[in-house]
């Protein structure tokens, strides 16, 4: 026990005063800090920000002489005369960012302003109810025609609606009728949860990668300056494992404690800034006991695959050994992580696979913390979930320092799983 | 302190290193274990010091079964090596430490041994800046600083310039009067001979010679003679056969029974100009060659 605690405060040590590890971790607090304070930045310098709404007319894509308006993009509108009297206020109204034009040139000609880029896009009407909709590149996220098209049915009902004896008020009323609505979620809120509990399984996933593959590089190292030779022969193998993971883990705490702790700290000074920014105020608003069940998960998961980490840089004899002795880890970690990240994008956690996944150590942690942030589990779950996971990391602890006692001594080509496993047999 | 090693075998998966390894080792003694590469010394002190456990056999301390909580190893390893990016003091406190030692006791005692070994100046340096002579005392302190009960050192002359050999030679002597148990391993015989009180060498797995040293010249047999003279070509002329030269250009003869020596003595410096003549005692190179390379001819034969 004292021999671990040495052990454990020796590599604790070599973390913290590793000039890369506080290097790394003071650059994310600063990056975070840059974004925290981003806004209240923006207003103390900025006095009138150009894109807030409410300063833009919707008149003023019409003036043909305003100089403002020359800077607009061009948006060709094709159409009848009649029409163009309907849809006049309604485009400008919709599309406050460009500068309408009505033309009444040719196909060939409309093409080529756009792709001569003198206009932006092009919309060609047939009638009321059907258009086309021409556009240089067509970005992702372009939204151009729904909103053209909720216009031309607005246009198109309002006119029906008139014709059959409506006068313009009871028309007006029926076609912008609001419904109220009220949600309720009995359980939890996927849509409120899914950008911490993305943030947090993708903290997970990059701690433990990074860490894991530190401590195998630690272990390879001192294989491979042979202090391992020293090493072996004054401390128990158990307690060299054991120091160097929860080493390693605590230095992982400690950085995302700081990154964190730093955010939400930021948070709070800026949190007048960041009202209505529904994604990160989510993020600051984690209820305490999901907090707690994010802690029990990243430590064992943290633990679990350090072992594995260690174990696998000790049958290494040199550094280049470790990238593709890890290989077969980091692809377990990684189809877990996958796993993940598709039900939680796909919006439903609760699939088979997930719930299978919930269950089986080396995935629970990511899986059944994602279950408990974004879908109600049964508590019984959550407990055989964490006691497997438990029972999981003191056999892989000890059967990794086991691995390491053989390990460290073999030198050369890295040796086979089966031949590792009979030395520990044996020994 | 006795320390005995009883028997000891151990096999890695087909091989078998070690087939019954017996050795002796006493207090205010050192012991040398020799033997070729690959013989099993390594795997020897390895057991020794419960890196891995024996397959069958068990080691001793005054008779009982060694309590590895209790009793403190020091230990050079043949193939060095420490933490080369860290500072030099930090290092030798933790392995300190690690063998059991306190903080403030560790810090005592590292500051010791490096004033001891004229290494002060570079307590705050990272230890690769040092050269592989101080690289090597460092790890020389790493044995010693915890001040162990028994003491192995592997190969600890190699590498040294003659001054820092002197050095080492007094601080092993000292230990050794210290009364701890000193085992040596070598392939410098001339060391061995300097210290070793007895030997034991091992040879494809197994004790082939073992016990005091004067004692095993002793029981060599006495029948060969030295000589260095101006006429060692009228002596092989008058002797006939049974006379070699040898490398250091005496003449080695060999008589039929110990019983003609003093009789062979007595005409020769009567009969020549002598320089010297002497009973011939083997070096511990010679038996060495003999016990660990004959089995090796034999095996390749």
């Amino acid at each position: 026990m004292k021999q671990f605690s040495k052990i454990f405060k020796f590599e604790l040590k070599n973390y913290l005063t590793n000039k890369i590890f506080v290097g790394v971790t003071l650059f994310l607090v600063v990056v975070i800090a840059g974004v925290m304070f981003f806004p209240r930045v923006r207003e103390a310098l900025g006095p009138k920000d150009p894109t807030v709404p409410e300063s833009s007319s919707p008149a003023e894509g019409m003036t043909d002489g305003a100089d403002s308006a020359h800077d607009a993009p061009v948006m060709l509108l094709v159409c009848s005369e009649e029409e163009q009297a309907l849809l006049k206020d309604a485009f400008a109204g919709a599309f406050p960012r460009y500068r309408i034009v009505f033309s009444d040139d040719d196909i060939e000609e409309i093409k080529r302003m756009i792709t001569s880029e003198e206009a932006e896009c092009a919309f060609v009407l047939d009638g009321l109810t059907s258009y086309t909709y021409y556009v240089n590149n067509l970005s992702m996220y372009d939204s151009g025609t729904s909103i053209a098209d909720s216009i031309l049915q607005n246009v198109y009902q309002m006119r029906a609606m008139l014709n059959s004896g409506m006068t313009a008020q009871q028309a007006q009323d029926v076609l912008s009728v609001e419904i109220e609505h009220e949600e309720q979620s009995l359980g939890k809120d996927q849509a409120k949860n899914f950008f911490y509990t993305y943030i947090m399984i993708f903290a997970l996933y990059m701690v433990i990668i990074l860490y894991g593959q530190m401590v195998a590089t630690n272990v390879a190292t001192e294989k491979s300056s042979r202090a391992m030779e020293l090493l072996i022969t004054s401390a128990n193998p158990v307690s060299m494992m054991f120091g160097k993971v929860l080493a390693s883990c605590c230095a992982g705490l400690i950085q995302l404690v700081a990154v964190f702790g730093s955010s939400l700290l930021f948070f709070q000074m800026n949190q007048d800034y960041w009202v209505g920014n529904e994604m990160v105020s989510s993020m600051f608003g984690m209820p305490v006991d999901l907090f707690v069940y994010m802690l029990i998960f990243f430590v064992l998961g943290f633990f679990i695959y350090a072992f594995l980490y260690g174990a696998i840089g000790s049958t290494a004899s040199k550094l280049e050994d470790i990238n593709t002795s890890v290989m077969p880890i980091t692809l377990l970690f990684v189809f877990a992580f996958l796993v993940v990240m598709f039900s939680m994008s796909s919006g439903n956690v609760d699939t088979v696979l997930m719930k299978v996944c919930s269950f089986i150590p080396f995935t629970s942690p990511m899986a059944m913390f994602t279950r408990l942030a974004m879908s109600t589990v049964p508590l019984y779950e959550v407990v055989i979930s964490i006691a497997l996971l438990l029972v999981s990391v003191i056999g892989v602890g000890v059967l990794s320092a086991k691995i390491y006692r053989v390990g460290v001594l073999l030198y050369g080509t890295p040796p086979k799983i089966g031949a590792i496993l009979k030395a520990i047999r044996k020994s | 302190m006795k320390l005995e090693i009883k028997d000891i075998r151990k096999s890695f998966s087909e091989n078998q290193v070690l087939k019954g390894i017996s050795l002796e080792a006493e207090s205010g003694k050192a012991c040398g274990l020799l033997g070729r590469n690959g013989a099993g010394k390594t795997t020897t002190i390895r057991i020794l010091m419960n890196v891995f456990p024996a397959d069958s056999g068990e080691v001793l301390l005054d008779g009982r079964p060694i309590d590895y909580s209790t009793v403190r190893f020091g230990y050079l390893p043949e193939e060095r090596g420490l933490y080369p990016k860290k500072k030099i003091a930090e290092q030798l406190i933790y392995f300190a430490e690690l063998k059991g030692m306190t903080h403030r006791d560790a810090v005592t005692s590292v500051d010791f041994w490096l004033d001891r070994l004229g290494m002060t100046e570079h307590r705050n340096k990272r230890l690769d800046t040092l050269s592989k002579g101080n690289q090597q005392k460092i790890q020389l302190i790493t044995a010693l600083a915890h001040d162990p009960q028994i003491v192995i050192l592997d190969e600890p002359f190699s590498g040294l310039d003659p001054v820092n050999a002197m050095l080492l030679k007094d601080i092993v002597k000292e230990q050794i009067q210290k009364g701890k148990i000193v085992l040596f391993s070598s392939h410098q015989m001339n060391y061995i001979e300097e210290f070793c009180d007895s030997i034991a060498i091992l040879n494809q797995g197994t004790i082939v010679l073992a016990g005091d040293l004067n004692t095993i010249r002793r029981n060599y047999p006495r029948n060969r003679l030295v000589v260095r003279s101006e006429q060692q070509d009228a002596i092989r002329r008058f002797l006939g056969a049974g006379c070699t030269e040898q490398e250091n250009g005496s003449l080695l003869i060999t008589l039929a029974s110990p019983e003609e020596k003093q009789d062979v003595m007595q005409r020769l410096t009567e009969k020549f100009d002598i320089d010297e003549i002497k009973v011939f005692e083997p070096s511990l190179n010679d038996i060495f060659v003999e016990y660990a390379g004959d089995q090796n001819k034999e095996e390749n034969a």
